[in-house]
């Protein structure tokens, strides 16, 4: 008879073919970092931070687009406080603040609205990032505009879905942990079907328990040697998702090609208005010229992403880029790996 | 009366006499608080502690405190850290125009009451009348003396490897009330604030044991900051048992749904104590038999590894590095 083991007695026994299991969600890499997860693991189980960070994904471009509706178009960006620090080819919208573009800090999108409302003298832009998870409020926050008639509101997009994301990293990974959270919305019937396609993931919650017991699954599947897929989130995650957040979603988006940093363009991997909404849709609405983004290029945020590389391997990291000075993304965000590295000291 | 302040309360004439007499005067009244230009007081024996505060909270009135609340208790709080029992405390307002007359009394009159509470006078007062947006409601600043007690010392940069490390409370629960107040989340909690003098606490401990090595308040940044701080005066390393930090459900909550971490959130009611291991059991029985300290615990200890550094065993057995807070913690939080 089989004895009964602990999660934690499972991933230390491990000694099996290196395996290497990418955490998608940045809420999960903090979360990994905070608890110490990584240190418990045998060598040969890696853990991949992988680019579920919605900062640590958002071009260079994207940044350059925002100021430049702040500096030259003279509009009021509301935005989520992490993208505030966010290099872009030049400045971040905190260089951007010093010389004058009125950046505003909002928990919520439907708290630009709030604030466009409140000030009809001034155009009001939300900064739409984010995935399945946060593209839903986007989407109300315009529902909300419409009906009110406010025509001083609107969206840059850059809202992200993450299976595109699953099969363009499919070969630096042999298991993905799915973010739980995405899951709650999309539901798990898409990553279900991708064990077809050889990929496995297992859908894992946020507490301490939920990710060494997903990791300790991953473990024990991947030991089967066939592809696999579980939802250890049943209390949170369900076949369907939630219907009503996908009609919404539906009803005002639909997908187009987005470039991701550090991955480049991922084909049919975004979100942007439907033509019906363009009244809302800060590109179309002040003609913003096509601008490319360019990063710093000692930067090596694009291969961390990918899990080819490790923060510390950066010539920047901990040196030129910190917390408080960030050159790239993921050393912005709380969420973000090289942020996690520095602050945990790994 | 009328029923703001107006520019006139702060001129120096007639009116600034019936805000006085009215407000502060009808509070605060004891004996070496006269209408001269100093206090005179007796000379206490021995060594004083002598500190200073500014206190700009929004919103002035939390769940748990208000401003003037809050000013008490910081001044006493630092002078109670050096074991010094508080005596004299003076104060200073800078009001601004418009501001509620009511809510200037409810403002004094808790500071009446915490004072009383906390056994010191308040000997000494300016107020001061700024115009319209030139402060945002009221600011004080409080400065107190205190009377340190014999055989007592205690400084950040005597903790020793060995020691235990006590917190008196539950953490973090002044900065995320103040959070909650400020209405920004649209998240709602039943979290009200630890803010409270804790000389009769210090005075306890003091009673129970002359060993200890460093007392200090939490306030701004949190257990967290402290512990970094006291890891650096003392050139040793910190290591803390993340499941003995008391922490209450709704704090925990708050701090999961915005991603903070409680050690990192201010508390106007707690102490950080370090103490010999042999002496450390008795320190915490002590202060849960004290009010404000009923669920003080023993959170780790000091070692000579790493020094400079708190490292905190998880709830999965691992090992990892407390992050030092980066630069933007909450603004205006006391």
């Amino acid at each position: 008879m089989a004895t009964k083991r602990t999660a934690k007695e499972i991933l230390t026994a491990y000694n099996g073919p290196k395996l290497r299991i990418m955490e998608v969600c940045g809420t999960h890499t903090h979360e990994i970092f905070r608890q110490g997860v990584r240190k418990l693991l045998p060598e040969n189980i890696e853990l991949i931070s992988g680019p579920g960070c919605p900062v640590c994904v958002t071009p260079v471009g994207f940044i350059d687009e925002a100021i430049y509706l702040a500096l030259e178009k003279n509009v009021t960006v509301c935005t989520f406080g992490d993208l505030v620090r966010v290099p872009g080819t030049q400045s971040s919208l905190a260089g951007a603040r010093a010389q004058g573009a009125k950046v505003q800090v909002v928990y919520s999108p439907l708290d630009a609205v709030t604030y466009a409302k409140e000030h009809p003298e001034q155009q009001v832009v939300f900064l739409s990032v984010g995935f399945e998870t946060t593209t839903p409020a986007s989407c109300l926050a315009v529902e909300q505009a419409k009906e009110q008639g406010l025509e001083n509101f609107s969206l840059l997009t850059a809202n992200k879905t993450m299976p595109s994301a699953y099969h363009a990293l499919k070969d630096s990974v042999d298991v993905y942990l799915y973010p739980g959270h995405v899951n709650a919305i999309t539901g798990t019937a898409l990553v279900e079907s991708l064990v077809e396609e050889g990929i496995s993931g297992v859908v894992t919650g946020f507490t301490a328990k939920e990710l060494m017991t997903a990791l300790a699954v991953a473990v024990v599947k991947a030991q089967e040697g066939k592809p696999f897929f579980v939802n250890c989130y049943p209390r949170v995650v369900t076949h369907e998702g939630s219907p009503e957040a996908q009609k919404l979603v539906t009803r005002f988006m639909e997908p187009c090609d987005t470039e991701w940093r550090g991955l480049g363009v991922i084909p049919q991997s975004g979100m942007r208005l439907r033509e019906e909404f363009s009244a809302f849709d800060a590109r179309k609405k002040f003609d913003i010229p096509p601008i490319t983004g360019r990063a710093n290029p000692a930067c090596r945020c694009g291969e961390v992403l990918q899990g080819k590389c490790k923060s510390t391997d950066c010539p920047l990291f901990g040196t030129v880029c910190t917390p408080l000075h960030p050159v790239g993304a993921c050393m912005v965000s709380n969420e973000g790996a090289c942020s996690a590295y520095y602050q945990y000291g790994m | 009366m009328n029923n703001t302040v107006t520019l006139a309360h702060g001129a120096g004439g007639k009116q600034t006499s019936e805000l006085i007499d009215r407000v502060f005067k009808a509070h605060f009244d004891n004996p070496y608080l006269t209408a001269d230009d100093a206090a005179v007081l007796d000379a206490p024996k021995g060594k004083i502690a002598m500190t200073t505060d500014g206190f700009i909270v929004s919103p002035a009135f939390f769940p748990g405190g208000n401003i003037g609340k809050l000013s008490i208790c910081g001044t006493v709080n630092d002078l109670a850290c050096m074991g010094a029992q508080p005596l004299y405390l003076s104060c200073a307002f800078v009001i601004e125009e418009g501001f509620p007359m009511d809510k200037l009394e409810e403002i004094a009159a808790a500071m009446a009451k915490t004072a009383a509470e906390a056994g010191v006078r308040i000997v000494s007062g300016d107020t001061k009348v700024a115009g319209k947006g030139q402060v945002d409601g009221v600011f004080i600043t409080t400065t107190g003396v205190g009377q340190i007690l014999d055989g007592v010392q205690t400084s950040g940069a005597d903790a020793r490897p060995g020691d235990a490390i006590i917190v008196t409370g539950d953490v973090g629960r002044h900065g995320c009330t103040i959070l909650l107040a400020r209405d920004e989340f649209g998240i709602e909690a039943d979290v009200t604030s630890d803010c409270a003098p804790l000389w009769g606490t210090v005075n306890a401990v003091l009673n129970t044991t002359k060993q200890v090595h460093v007392i200090r308040d939490a306030t701004r940044g949190g257990v967290g900051t402290v512990l970094y701080e006291i890891a650096g005066q003392s050139n040793v390393g910190v290591k803390l048992d993340s499941a003995a930090i008391p922490v209450a459900p709704e704090v925990k909550g708050v701090c999961g749904m915005l991603g903070l971490e409680p050690l990192y959130l201010a508390c106007e009611g707690r102490l950080v104590i370090v103490a010999p291991r042999e002496e450390a059991e008795k320190i915490v029985k002590t202060l849960r038999q004290c009010p404000y300290s009923g669920n003080a615990a023993i959170i780790g200890e000091i070692t000579d590894e790493q020094p400079g550094r708190v490292v905190m065993t998880t709830e999965i057995g691992a090992q990892t590095l407390l992050p030092q807070p980066g630069g933007e913690l909450l603004p205006r939080i006391c």
